[in-house]
């Protein structure tokens, strides 16, 4: 296993978000959220149906100006959409109107990239996010649903960030599939060298790939815990089943169960689910 | 197209003639009401092979292409700024609604009083036409542009004509097709509209004339087909556009 530091620090400083509300006020989504990833480091950030755990994804990419607050990496503000930051959406968002192949390269051709250096890039991606290359020439809708996000993880990757935020990634897959591209994702992590946050649904999931599980509270979203997961890497199914997993998801459980049960107990039985 | 497909296309065009053929017969209009299929076909051959229809036809393709050229131009400019701006949308909307609203017929004979018989007022009369339809089709493809794969695009720092040109275009494609189809069919409606109105030549005027000073039934409805082949023509071409850029999705 690779050891990475440095690079993909993310430093996030007092965020407070709120969205206005159709007939005027605001709801506020963020609270004061702080909260720091080293580099190379995986947290998952896990929290009740609507506490801002994707909020707080699209402000570290740029996608939303804090009301206050800083986020920055390796010491540099983020004010905007960074190449720094690769992004992968709940769902695959892809061209359906482009290959799987124009897809994974599109991140590239926006960035003026020429063909020749696309292709290259292309097979390096494939070969990295075990994409067959034969698929890779048909269109999304010829895919399967991991097929797909396979691709929107490999276009995530195309510039080759120093971190990959991914927001529920895998939730539409079906429970083995998701296991297994919990440990493929460990894989390419340990050799992309980036820095990964995770939100997710579910507890087992944050602990088997974590270095750290964040809990957030009801809206509007506070850091409620920061539990490390004490677990040796490489990782592997068989330790879903390690005590520690239980204690941890047990402490998981508990400020889960604290933080929402304050605000919408309806709330808090969506969080739960899909955890065990 | 499969052989079945073109075998029920034969087949309805034949029981078509069959149709009116026996309308013929049974009907006994003479031929200057009514001419039968067999006149009206051996007419347009004629009118063919001696060079009556050729200029005729080749003034009205201009008058379409052109119409059809800068009103679609227009309706995807316009159409664009519609689904974008609500501002745009509030002030245009009215004119636009109205402008359809009147009839081109009534408008034509205004238009040939202001530019003449020339090309100009046949080329504003199909761009009339062409506009509206092809406006809404514009803004229905950009509104229905996926909110997710804008954001998408933001993310990796798309510019405003990347977006457009990689995202907006190729979704609002099928929509924008379609109104394509709607828009070369009422350009030849144009064309022959303002034809009418006043014009020296054109399939329009060859209408008249045939019905007119030449007293040439067989010849208006060999002219009548030709501009129906050319409606056609022009349909299918934009079908085959249509398979080629969004066929495959």
């Amino acid at each position: 296993m690779t050891v990475h530091v440095g690079a993909g620090a993310i430093d996030i400083r007092g965020v407070d978000l709120s969205f206005p509300v159709r007939g005027g006020g605001t709801l506020p989504v963020l609270d004061r959220v702080d909260l720091a990833v080293p580099g190379g480091g995986i947290v998952a950030l896990i929290g009740p149906n609507g506490c801002g755990k994707s909020t707080l994804l699209r402000v570290v990419a740029g996608l939303l100006r804090p009301d206050s607050g800083t986020v920055s990496l390796d010491g540099a503000p983020i004010d905007g959409p960074d190449p720094r930051v690769g992004l992968v959406f709940q769902e695959p968002r892809l061209l359906p109107w482009r290959s799987a192949a124009d897809n994974i390269t599109y991140p590239l051709e926006l960035a003026g990239w020429s063909a020749e250096r696309r292709r290259h890039r292309l097979a390096e991606l494939t070969d990295l996010v075990a994409l067959d290359e034969r698929v890779v020439a048909n269109r999304p809708a010829e895919l399967s649903g991991g097929t797909r996000q396979r691709v929107a993880l490999a276009r995530a990757l195309a510039l080759q960030p120093e971190v990959l935020l991914l927001d529920e990634p895998f939730s539409a897959l079906d429970a083995l599939s998701r296991e297994r591209f919990d440990l493929e994702l460990l894989r390419l992590w340990e050799r992309a060298a980036t820095t990964i946050v995770l939100v997710t649904h579910s507890i087992a999931e944050a602990i088997l790939v974590a270095d750290r599980v964040v809990v957030l509270s009801a809206r509007p979203g506070r850091v409620v815990a920061d539990l490390p997961v004490a677990l040796p890497r490489p990782r592997a199914i068989a330790d879903l089943d390690a005590a520690v997993l239980t204690d941890t998801a047990r402490e998981v459980r508990r400020h889960l169960g604290e933080s929402t049960d304050s605000a919408d107990s309806a709330d808090s039985a969506d969080g739960l689910e899909s955890t065990t | 197209m499969t052989r079945s497909a073109v075998l029920s296309v034969v087949g309805a065009f034949v029981v078509f003639i069959l149709f009116w053929q026996v309308v013929v017969i049974v009907s006994g209009f003479p031929p200057f009401i009514l001419p039968a299929p067999g006149v009206v076909a051996m007419r347009l051959v004629r009118a063919w092979t001696d060079g009556t229809i050729q200029p005729h036809l080749a003034t009205t393709l201009v008058e379409v292409a052109l119409g059809f050229a800068v009103g679609a131009g227009l309706a995807l400019i316009v159409g664009y700024a519609l689904a974008r701006s609500a501002l745009v949308e509030r002030l245009l909307s009215p004119y636009l609604v109205a402008a359809q609203a009147t009839p081109i017929l009534a408008l034509a004979p205004l238009i040939a009083l202001w530019f003449g018989p020339g090309l100009v007022g046949k080329v504003l009369i199909c761009s009339l036409i062409v506009f509206f339809p092809m406006a809404v089709a514009t803004m229905v493809g950009i509104r229905s542009v996926d909110a997710r794969l804008l954001e998408l695009g933001r993310s990796l720092r798309a510019t405003r004509r990347q977006i457009l040109t990689t995202l907006e275009i190729p979704a609002a494609l099928p929509s924008i097709l379609g109104g394509m189809r709607v828009g070369v069919t009422l350009a030849v409606v144009g064309a022959i509209v303002g034809e009418w109105a006043g014009a020296e030549r054109g399939l329009g005027v060859l209408i008249n004339l045939a019905r007119g000073s030449l007293f040439d039934i067989p010849l208006m409805f060999a002219t009548l087909l030709t501009i129906a082949l050319v409606g056609i023509v022009l349909y299918l071409a934009v079908v085959l556009i249509e398979r080629r850029l969004v066929g495959a999705r």
